[in-house]
């Protein structure tokens, strides 16, 4: 049982998090604390929902890098939505957005379900599709905070828990917390308690094979696509709830890179149907606790760039070297 | 063999044919503005940058993989000879010539193309990380470098004898046109007639054949990226020339132009097929578009919209090329009925 426990991934990141939390910690004693904590979950809960995104694409064997597109167009055109029909309904918002990830996501899964294509270059064409027509469509001009429908700052307000300092103020855990568990059960019970699920297993790890087997594969993709677009649509609304500011023009190939970093640290591979949950989590963390404290390292800004990129090099090496180490003892050509 | 042989030889056909067409279109539609002689040097001065890219592109997609880092590695190496460059004045001061700099320079940028190369190669193969996502990283890896020498501010101050590179002309010839002519010519015989072109198209064919027949799949590998990273070092030098200053980020559009281009050029994203000949006019066509878009003043947006639809049109046609247009199945399925 131990054993088993040490050959996992999961397990090694979770001891790597603790040491550097203590680290911090002995740094800055202010870093463990709840208020902190808090703080941590609310800024980091749309991050985590596209990491989750993003590694349901993997488990697929699919890179899809359309999410930061999708959201914000998710995002500008529910805001845009609201404002023309004069409604402040959160509810709405989400539908509209979540309805524009979704078709934006089955756009992707028809041209790569159908015509058999890489999903890294098809997104790589339509986000520029996506983006480009938002810009183009629907508008260029950034929506400030005055003329932001009420919901969404309330929505960004929002506290599930309320907790008092010693002085009598209060801070509270966000409700974006409650989306996230949302989030992380469906997308848990869809993987391992659903046909579905195993079906998205099973055409990662070998797509002939899945289909010799009588897995539903265009139906698989469709979802994939759908389920990335959906999640993203999520992720608009709550970004623009966080930073009470649209701007169509806001998408930062920064962002893209930071959840990729978050999903292949956590242990998911491109080249099967492997990875858990769980790591794609753990990732995230690990990755928002080593950002948010790049400056007590002694990094500057400058630096930030860099180290997501190393984060993804180191990650991607040590994953892929252990299963080519692996794959070679058991004598497994995968050239 | 004399089948695939038969596709490509069509591919460059159906190329020649939309390349004839637009320019056509153009001088026909726009002829007071696109067929002059300043609108051919600047679109050919234009198009040796991302050009490059895409050869680069073209080449690691050969092989099965593809390099998402080019455009970084042509920020790094660009930072790299513009440091050098911009020591100019100091080393004059010290008895260096500016000749001696340029060449420092140049050298400086293409050693540091090779190492990203190198470093992406061993990444596929010594540690085993698929390309698409060991570039990705990497992609972020050296454009974090290039912010962190920078500090994320442009480079400026040039010696006056460099920018010839970018901007100059040869009988009325752009140079970076005649370099880029120059590479190409020279690709196309690395991948026709040497023996590491030969190996490049059969391992994108099969890697575990290469494999089986002796070959070293993983030493092609490396000097596939090598060349990959070369080529961006190469554009990088163009560029800085050109824009006569280097601040790192330039160019982060050009990822999605050089991976369309290589994929309209005929370039099989699988492996095993694509040449020189359907990527230069490839980029000729697109460069011919992008003018005539420029001329009506479309936006940037407006561009980035019709980039990425070419792009899955194409990648749609090539499916319909390899697989069979679906009207066609259905006529030839309709008169068997028929006859039957």
């Amino acid at each position: 049982m131990i054993s088993k426990l040490f050959q996992r991934n999961e397990t090694y990141l979770f001891f790597v998090i603790m040491a550097f939390s203590f680290f911090v910690t002995v740094m800055n004693p202010s870093f463990l604390t709840v208020e902190n904590m808090f703080d941590l979950v609310k800024s980091s809960s749309g991050m985590a929902i596209l990491a989750i995104a993003f590694f349901v694409g993997l488990l697929s064997r699919g890179i899809d890098i359309s999410f930061p597109a999708i959201a914000i167009a998710g995002q500008y055109i529910a805001v845009n939505a609201l404002i023309a029909m004069g409604v402040d309904s959160l509810p709405l918002a989400f539908l509209i957005s979540c309805a524009v990830g979704t078709a934006m996501g089955a756009t992707n899964a028809f041209f790569i379900s159908s015509f058999r294509m890489q999903a890294l270059i098809v997104t790589l064409g339509t986000s520029n599709i996506f983006h480009g027509a938002l810009l183009v469509f629907v508008g260029t001009r950034a929506i400030n905070t005055g003329k932001l429908p009420h919901c969404f700052k309330a929505f960004g307000h929002m506290n599930v828990l309320t907790l008092a300092r010693p002085d009598g103020t209060l801070y509270g855990l966000s409700v974006f917390a409650v989306l996230l568990l949302f989030v992380i059960i469906l997308t848990w019970f869809i993987l391992n308690h659903t046909l579905l699920g195993k079906s998205i297993y099973a055409v990662g790890g070998n797509y002939e094979s899945a289909k010799r087997a009588g897995f539903n594969i265009k139906r698989t993709l469709f979802f994939v696509y759908g389920y990335i677009g959906f999640l993203s649509g999520i992720m608009g609304v709550m970004h623009l709830s966080l930073i009470r500011y649209s701007n169509p023009n806001y998408i930062v190939d920064t962002e893209l890179l930071r959840v990729i970093a978050a999903v292949v640290i956590g242990g998911a591979r491109i080249t099967g149907g492997s990875g858990t949950l769980t790591g794609t989590l753990l990732g995230v963390i690990m990755m928002v606790i080593l950002e948010k404290n790049l400056v007590l390292i002694g990094l500057s800004s400058y630096w930030h760039q860099f180290f997501i990129g190393l984060v993804i090099v180191l990650g991607v090496s040590i994953t892929y070297y252990q299963s080519k180490r692996q794959n070679r003892r058991n004598l497994l050509f995968t050239d | 063999m004399i089948g695939e042989a038969r596709i490509v030889k069509l591919d460059n056909l159906t190329l020649l044919v939309i390349m004839v067409g637009t320019i056509l279109a153009m001088s026909i539609f726009l002829p007071e503005r696109f067929l002059t002689v300043t609108n051919f040097q600047s679109m050919s001065s234009q198009f040796p940058e991302y050009g490059l890219f895409a050869m680069a592109i073209m080449l690691t997609m050969i092989t099965g993989g593809i390099d998402l880092s080019v455009v970084s590695v042509a920020n790094l190496s660009g930072v790299a000879g513009a440091l050098v460059l911009a020591s100019h004045v100091k080393a004059q001061a010290m008895g260096i010539s500016p000749g001696t700099i340029i060449f420092l320079a140049i050298l400086a940028a293409l050693v540091v193309s090779l190492i990203c190369g190198w470093f992406n190669g061993l990444l596929i193969t010594a540690v085993g990380v698929p390309a698409i996502i060991a570039t990705l990283g990497t992609n972020g890896l050296f454009m974090g470098i290039a912010i962190i020498l920078t500090e994320g501010h442009g480079i400026r101050g040039f010696p006056e004898e460099f920018l010839f590179i970018g901007s100059g002309t040869i009988l009325g010839i752009p140079m970076p046109l005649i370099i880029f002519i120059g590479v190409a010519l020279l690709v196309s015989l690395m991948l026709k007639k040497s023996a590491q072109g030969f190996k490049m198209y059969m391992l994108g064919s099969s890697p575990l054949v290469t494999r089986f027949s002796g070959i070293s799949n993983n030493r092609v590998i490396v000097k596939t990226y090598l060349m990959s990273g070369l080529l961006a070092g190469i554009a990088a030098i163009i560029i800085i020339s050109r824009v006569n200053s280097m601040r790192p980020g330039y160019g982060y559009a050009y990822l999605l132009l050089a991976v369309l281009l290589a994929i309209l050029g005929g370039t099989n994203p699988e492996g095993g097929r694509g040449g020189v000949l359907g990527l230069c006019m490839a980029i000729v066509i697109l460069q011919v578009l992008q003018s005539g878009l420029n001329i009506l003043s479309f936006s940037p947006f407006l561009k980035k919209f019709i980039w990425g639809l070419i792009l899955i049109l194409f990648m749609v046609v090539n499916y319909y090329q390899t697989n069979g247009w679906p009207m066609r199945n259905l006529v030839r399925g309709g008169v068997k009925t028929g006859a039957s």
